[in-house]
């Protein structure tokens, strides 16, 4: 059985259909890459897994168990994770608020239930670390970091409830050489560790470096569903566009 | 991941800095400025300093430090509330009617207040969530229609003689402090708990940080953006009821532009306009800095259209150097 | 230590040593106004800085930023008292907002005058305030004055629509002046019937607008009374922007100079003029005899005068002097 499974997931914004049936699987421990030009559907698609939209029809399973019902806090207490292109995170406040948001630990003084800040501030430093991340005082607001380290929050605010799926939307989008690499050691980390990861990105020599299976959204549909090792980046070049001058594409795409 | 490390904030000012806004949530740099208006005035007019006279800056700012806090909550979460004036005068009137021309018992007024101004917060907030207006329109048109809903009641006159009970409430002094002070007191310490240390308070300024962040916790946001309008509107019940109570009568147009006054509070007190920090500790700081502001202006004479401009410039101040210190955190 | 520390502590003992410390004792008369805007509350105060420095006095005025602030105006009061004057002068917003304050004032053995009658004496006498004296001019028979002279221009037996325009609701005064129309003028010409009377707030626009509606509903409008000269003024645009100025008859109270201005120029047809520099400038001077142990009536009446274009121009009434 799959961990995830999403069949026949179809979603309109108003007159304007964007995902016309699409399928996609994941198992544990296993990194798909998801890829598609722009506006094929992708943040769409795994918009509708976290549950922050609705789809119009379709159904999504989490180990067999009907995801449809769930609140997005619901669906990130079963373990699924994303990180946002644009991080989703609150600005002015500062790390540990932000990995804790809407799960804070509270105890009870005089049997009110109040946030409980040392501890957010200790797991929260305890996560950093594990994550080797380098950032100013952690008390400050996210806000003054870098964008490098704004995503390190990010991350960090994924990994720290023991997610089962980490899907991440362009992560590598804004970041340097040697960060780009950290952030693909994570995710063979992360496989390692048995959590399924979804990697949506325009970036394909980091998809095919990283990912076990790469699926291909065209127009709302997925196109291809092709494993990493016998994929060339022509064959991914030419899902994508469907035709036309492949050759030029994918060299164009080798350069990254 | 690696990035340069940057430097731990060094000094003891930054120091303290740090330690206000961490553990009290409040901006070291307001308290600052009020200590330090209160020695101006001090050295400027020889009754400034007493007793008696911090109780008149204390009980001159009850009403609208209770405004204020309603105005930081609503802040935090990028919103805006501005029937509160109105919301204010409606609620008083609805006390004094209940009190005075249907003769209920105090209980029964108290909460009638309260209620009435919860109740314009609960309409507002459902409008805002469920009808897509947006808060400036919502409120603002709330505005209108709890004035003109307090003369309809009140037939535009104000209603007159509340019960004793009820008065203790305005004009009581147990201890030799005003009642209004000690209630002031009380509500802002509770909120400022609230809104620093519980989840609500948390989430509040989440929403108003990134919606959408808050959205992709879990939170329902609809749900406490409703909670927030309702409890505003509450919070200016209460001034309301304090404000009949200090005058002994329903006026209906008590509150004419407080939800200005109200919202500059929240400002020089440390509140972003758009959202996502606030304190409650800040926004009474901050209508003390006008409370001893005016105060003092009263104190030497000025006349009041000189005390609007000191208040405006304080305002202006206020923000610009806010602004300016965001900057410097973010150049580090 | 740093600077910054250092300018604390030494800011908090400064402040600390001085907390318990008694204020220095002061004379000196506490002069509380509506607003300033006006021009009747801006000859009132001319009036009483004549009549504070002709008694030789220390005095201090303060205002509010509009006649509708009632809470501000509280606040200012409670401020005044700590200055601890001997006297404390009011012109409250309305009948019941200074209250808490007079009260505090009266404790303090602080001699409370209410200046231009705006308490109500039935609920001073709930609330156990003693006030030492009031002035102002009689309302009542302003509004009477009116009716008389509207009659005198209309004829007694004449038929016809008239509107009244009241003052801020809830204010005594605007009550007072009203109310003494509508009787006067019951009595004297039934056949002018009062078809409207609304609270124009103290306000030009609002009664501007009033006047229009009125009209409309009743196109052969005699006559308006309105409680104070700037919602007369209000009125006369109305009317004159719909051509049927010189048809009505509009009656003003308070003779301030903008009321002056238009009756000279043909358009405001009257005002009965109170005489607020009199007002002021007297009620300073009762006060210092009060406070000398003299005696003083509890109800001053300053008379009022109903201004006409021909009185204006004849220049002969000695009134005149005090309209200013």
């Amino acid at each position: 059985m799959s961990l995830l499974a999403a069949v026949g997931i179809e979603k309109s914004f108003g007159s304007v259909s964007v995902l016309h049936g699409v399928d996609l699987t994941l198992d544990a421990g296993e990194v798909v890459g998801l890829v598609g030009d722009n506006g094929a559907g992708k943040s769409t698609l795994m918009k509708i897994v976290t549950g922050m939209y609705q789809a119009d029809s379709g159904l999504i399973t989490l180990e067999g168990e009907n995801l449809l019902d769930l609140t997005p806090g619901a669906r990130r207490a079963r373990g699924i994770e994303m990180i946002y292109q644009d991080l989703a995170l609150a600005k002015q406040q500062d790390v540990a608020s932000n990995i804790f948001l809407g799960r804070e630990p509270t105890r009870r003084i005089f049997g009110v239930s109040l946030v409980d800040r040392h501890r957010m501030k200790r797991e929260a430093q305890a996560m950093i670390d594990r994550l080797g991340a380098e950032l100013p005082v952690i008390t400050r607001s996210v806000g003054s970091f870098s964008g490098g380290q704004q995503q390190s929050v990010a991350i960090a605010r994924a990994l720290t409830f023991e997610p089962k799926i980490v899907i991440m939307d362009e992560p590598t989008a804004a970041l340097a050489v040697r960060e780009v690499q950290s952030v693909l050691d994570l995710i063979r980390q992360l496989k390692s560790q048995g959590i399924g990861v979804i990697l949506i990105s325009h970036r394909l020599n980091d998809v095919l470096s990283v990912t076990d299976r790469i699926v291909v959204l065209r127009q709302g549909r997925a196109t291809a569903n092709l494993v990493t090792k016998e994929t060339t980046m022509a064959d991914i070049v030419s899902a994508i566009v469907g035709g036309g001058d492949v050759a030029v594409a994918a060299a164009h795409e080798a350069r990254g | 991941m690696a990035t340069p490390q940057t430097q731990r904030a060094t000094g003891l000012w930054a120091g303290l800095q740090e330690k206000f806004t961490e553990q009290l949530h409040v901006r070291l740099e307001s308290i600052v400025v009020l200590v330090g208006l209160a020695v101006i005035m001090s050295i400027l007019s020889p009754f400034f300093l007493s007793v008696s006279n911090f109780m008149n800056i204390l009980l001159a700012t009850s009403t609208i430090g209770i405004l204020a806090i309603a105005a930081t909550f609503v802040l935090s979460s990028g919103g805006l509330d501005l029937s509160i004036g109105s919301v204010l005068g409606l609620s008083g009137v609805v006390g004094a009617s209940v009190a005075v021309n249907l003769g209920m018992p105090t209980p029964i007024a108290v909460f009638a207040t309260i209620g009435a101004g919860a109740l314009a917060g609960l309409v507002n907030g459902w409008v805002i969530t469920r009808g897509f207006v947006p808060a400036f329109i919502v409120t603002l048109g709330m505005l209108g229609i709890a004035r003109g809903l307090a003369l309809v009641i009140s037939d535009g006159r104000v209603i007159y003689g509340l019960p004793d009970w009820m008065l203790f409430l305005g004009q009581g002094r147990p201890f030799g402090i005003p009642m209004p002070v000690i209630i002031l007191i009380v509500v802002a310490i509770i909120m400022h708990i609230v809104l620093a240390y519980t989840r609500f308070g948390r989430h509040t300024l989440a929403i108003g940080d990134n919606e959408n962040a808050a959205l992709t916790a879990g939170i329902n946001v609809d749900l406490h953006r409703l909670t927030l309008y309702t409890l505003s509107g509450g919070l200016a019940g209460l001034a309301g009821l304090l404000f009949a109570t200090r005058i002994n009568s329903g006026d209906p147009t008590a509150g004419i532009s407080y939800e200005l006054t109200a919202i500059t509070a929240a400002i020089i007190g440390g509140t972003n306009l758009f959202g996502g920090r606030g304190s409650i500790l800040g926004t009474i700081v901050g209508a003390l800095i006008m409370g001893v502001l005016q105060n003092g202006l009263n104190l030497l004479a000025v006349q009041s259209y000189y005390q609007q401009m000191a208040i405006g410039a304080v305002l202006i101040l206020a923000v610009f150097i806010d602004q300016f210190q965001q900057r410097q955190e973010t150049k580090v | 230590m740093s600077n910054t520390t250092k300018k604390c502590a030494v800011g908090m003992a400064v402040l600390t040593w001085f907390v318990f410390s008694a204020p220095t004792s002061a004379e000196g008369y506490g002069i509380l106004m509506k607003t300033l805007a006006n021009p009747y509350w801006g000859a009132m105060g001319d009036g009483v800085e004549a009549g504070a420095q002709g008694a030789g006095v220390d005095y201090y005025i303060q205002a509010v930023e509009s006649d509708q602030a009632a809470e501000s105006q509280l606040n200012v009061c409670n401020t005044m008292l700590e200055r601890q004057p001997v006297a404390m002068i009011t012109a409250a917003i309305n009948s019941t907002n200074l209250l808490p304050c007079l009260k505090s004032a009266q404790e303090r053995e602080i001699k409370v005058v209410d200046l231009d009658e705006n308490l109500d004496p039935a609920i001073l006498d709930a609330a156990g305030i003693e006030i030492t004296f009031s002035i102002g001019s009689d309302n009542v028979l302003a509004g009477a004055q009116g009716a008389e002279y509207m009659v005198s221009q209309l004829g007694a037996d004449v038929i016809g629509p008239v509107l009244v325009i009241e003052g801020l609701s809830g204010n005594i005064t605007g009550e007072k002046r009203a109310t003494g129309f509508a009787d006067k003028l019951t009595e004297l010409a039934p056949g002018l019937e009062i078809v409207a009377s609304l609270p124009g707030d103290w306000d030009r626009g609002k009664a501007a607008n009033i006047t229009n509606d009125i009209m409309t509903r009743n196109p052969d409008l005699v006559g308006i009374f309105a409680a104070n000269d700037g919602m007369a003024l209000g009125a006369v645009e109305s009317v004159f922007a719909a051509g049927r100025g010189g048809d009505v008859i509009i009656i003003g109270v308070d003779g301030n100079s903008d009321a002056v201005k238009s009756i000279k120029a043909g358009r405001l047809t009257a005002s009965v003029a109170q005489l607020p520099y009199l007002v002021g400038k007297q009620a300073l001077e009762n006060v210092k005899t009060a406070i000398e142990g003299g005696y003083v009536e509890t109800n001053v009446i300053i008379p009022t005068l109903v201004l006409t274009k021909d009185l204006i121009d004849a220049g002969t009434e000695p009134l005149l002097e005090f309209v200013k």
